[in-house]
């Protein structure tokens, strides 16, 4: 699959490895700022304004003050008696107040209301302590001089109000930093799970895949798998897919090149046993009819070699399909004296026959070998084949299972003249060959002892 | 076995007259088709089917399963020059037997009668061993010596009779087991043996040496006629 180039940075692994590389980088320089801002903003939503009563009488300390020397000036120039009609008028206004006045000689005036701890005459240090006495105190205190520019050292008013009637100014807003650490944490968070979805994602995408790979279907080929996103996984997922295909179209390839090998020596033994049947039909006609002695031996020896001619098709068909291993074996963990048993049952007439005594001594234990139980079939069909052609003189057949080589192997033994004597059935040989490629096919060996005095065959698994 | 009727199906003349021949001198009623395509029309009024594999047109297998799916009880008689193990195994998923070309028509013969004794109607012949007269029709034996009939147990009477079925073929003891008593063998399991011993002391003139059921040592047993 070929992307565009923006595509393919967008969906590469590394182009998001990158990124989260990149959130990790930018943590301190920018998220702090931003969970600051995001902190401040949710402060500010959560509350908007410091809550301010006003009291609508006493307004602000500023407001008082400079109202008070408003008045004080106003007064510069008044009397005794008029600064005192004021002070009262001022009193109807603000009646939680206390007011007086001192005149340029010190003595205290109106008081409104009279208050006891005032001292009646004032010197310079009784100023002093007042004054010291009120600065951020309780009472707000404002003292402004009744005096104007022209005409100085009048004296003083005083203004008194217990702070509680003035504006009561509700608690502060909150830190604006005190969400910082939450957001930060949640961010923190964020970028964790973040960095763990995405390496979780990347393992779960490949086990998946080597899953795929580890579990093959019947035809020993794994099955597709679903193509995810674009990235280098997808990507190792579609060449999987590919490479699935084309082992499918080889494995399909080889069906086909199988079958049409099979299907070729199916019909060369058909066209070579045909006419073979049809000889040894007209053989077996003749047979019937008056013969002399000379001629009866003579079909005789006819049938003997259209057997031998059968046997010899046979061998080369399966030697051929054997050894291009088109022989389709099916190996399985079973009883192989069982399938000794039921060949010698169907050998056994062959060799009463052929005077053969069969001393067949195999024990009731199941002995359990991985197979094929026509491969063996053949095997022991061979094998029994070679023993009637080429040691019936020996008139002995022995079945039996031995300890060989440390382990235990069937044995099948006779009493002919030995492999190494010439006998007059001696053909091309393929039965053995057959043998040695079936056995070797089955994880089977094969060992044979011959002498004049007779041959055994040992057969046992590797 | 006489008036027996076959239905032969080959396209090979020379072999196909020559088998025709063969059985109709031994007394089969033989009908010889040489494709598959009528084969089965003819089948119904046939007891046995001879079957060759290389036909034109429809191919032996695919006439054969046509055959067993609508006769399932037919036998059929695979006769073809096609050896391969695979070519057998096809073969045998739906026939009772496969014989492969050139072959001895005394084989053919002696196939065509186990296939007939296996699967079709029981004969009315009673059949002779050794002094036994054993009735299919009515599941009985009779001793020739004594003139009495011999009565066997139910397993006693299976073991028998599937040795019958298999006349002249030695049967090993897992074979007769798993016929007869439908599970699978165990080893060592004596319980054939006790019955074979059983079954002869009913059977034979001395059961010490056995005629009638033969032991094949080593193998397994073995009933002739």
């Amino acid at each position: 699959m070929r992307l565009r180039p923006f595509q393919k940075y967008r969906s590469s692994l590394l182009t998001r490895f990158i990124l989260i590389i990149a959130v990790a980088l930018l943590f301190i320089p920018v998220l702090i700022p931003i969970s600051l801002i995001a902190s401040w903003g949710v402060n500010r939503i959560l509350y908007p304004m410091p809550k301010v009563e006003r009291n609508p009488v006493y307004q602000s300390g500023k407001e008082l003050e400079s109202l008070w020397h408003k008045e004080a000036l106003a007064l510069s120039t008044s009397t005794p008696e008029e600064i005192n009609k004021r002070l009262e008028e001022l009193k109807t206004m603000y009646p939680d107040a206390s007011l007086f006045w001192v005149d340029q000689t010190g003595t205290t005036r109106l008081q409104l209301p009279q208050q006891e701890t005032l001292p009646l005459k004032w010197s310079i240090s009784d100023a002093i302590t007042f004054m010291k006495q009120r600065v951020d105190a309780d009472p707000f205190t404002i003292v402004a001089f009744i005096d104007g520019e022209e005409e100085p050292g009048r004296g003083f008013m005083v203004f008194e109000l217990p702070r509680k009637f003035m504006n009561i100014v509700s608690e502060g807003r909150p830190s604006d930093t005190r969400f910082l650490f939450g957001f930060f944490s949640l961010m923190l968070i964020f970028f964790i799970l973040l960095s763990y979805f995405f390496f979780r994602d990347i393992r779960h995408r490949l086990l998946r895949l080597e899953a795929a790979m580890t579990h093959t279907g019947e035809n020993g080929v794994p099955a597709l798998i679903q193509e995810g996103k674009p990235d280098e996984i997808g990507r190792l997922e579609t060449a999987f897919n590919h490479m699935v295909d084309e082992l499918n179209d080889s494995q399909k390839r080889e069906q086909e090149e199988e079958n049409l090998r099979k299907s070729l020596i199916s019909n060369l033994s058909h066209d070579l046993r045909t006419p073979l049947t049809v000889l040894a039909s007209h053989l077996y006609s003749i047979s019937k009819e008056p013969l002399s002695e000379q001629g009866r031996h003579s079909l005789s020896l006819m049938e003997t070699k259209i057997g031998d001619l059968d046997g010899l098709i046979d061998h080369l068909l399966s030697y051929n399909l054997l050894a291009s291993g088109r022989y389709a074996l099916s190996l399985e963990r079973q009883d192989i004296l069982r399938i000794v048993r039921e060949s010698a049952a169907a050998w056994y007439p062959v060799w009463e026959k052929a005077g053969i005594e069969a001393d067949i001594n195999l024990p009731d234990e199941p002995l359990h070998w991985n197979v094929d139980e026509q491969g063996l079939r053949r095997v022991l069909d061979n094998l029994f084949q070679n023993l009637v052609r080429h040691a019936s003189g020996g008139c002995y057949v022995g079945i039996s299972l031995t300890k060989w080589r440390g382990t235990v192997a069937l044995v099948i033994s006779d009493q002919g003249p030995g492999m190494r004597s010439t006998s007059p059935a001696k053909g091309a040989g393929l039965g053995l060959p057959i043998v040695d490629l079936l056995l070797q096919e089955m994880g089977l060996i094969r060992d044979t002892e011959s002498s004049s005095e007779g041959t055994s065959i040992y057969i046992y698994p590797v | 076995m006489t008036n027996t009727s076959l239905l032969y199906i080959e396209d090979d003349l020379e072999i196909g007259d020559w088998v025709c021949r063969n059985l109709q001198e031994r007394g089969y009623i033989v009908t010889w088709l040489t494709s598959g395509e009528r084969a089965l029309e003819e089948a119904s009024s046939n007891q046995l089917v001879i079957l060759d594999v290389m036909l034109p047109g429809l191919d032996g297998f695919t006439v054969g399963q046509r055959l067993k799916k609508q006769y399932p009880l037919l036998p059929i008689l695979m006769l073809s020059a096609r050896t391969s193990i695979d070519d057998k195994l096809q073969g045998l998923q739906f026939a009772d037997d496969y014989l492969t070309k050139p072959f001895h028509p005394d084989e053919l013969i002696a196939r065509i009668e186990v296939l007939l004794r296996r699967t079709g109607s029981p004969s009315p012949e009673p059949l002779k061993i050794k002094h036994l007269l054993f009735h299919e029709k009515e599941n009985r034996i009779v001793n020739q010596d004594t003139g009495e009939e011999i009565i066997l147990t139910g397993k006693q009477f299976n073991i028998f009779n599937y040795l019958l079925r298999h006349l002249g073929q030695i049967m090993t003891k897992e074979q007769i087991y798993e016929a007869v008593w439908g599970d699978t063998y165990l080893d060592g399991d004596k319980t054939l043996m006790v019955h074979i011993r059983h079954l002869r002391e009913k059977l034979e003139r001395d059961p010490a040496v056995p005629e009638i059921i033969e032991t094949i040592r080593g193998i397994g047993y073995r009933v002739r006629a």
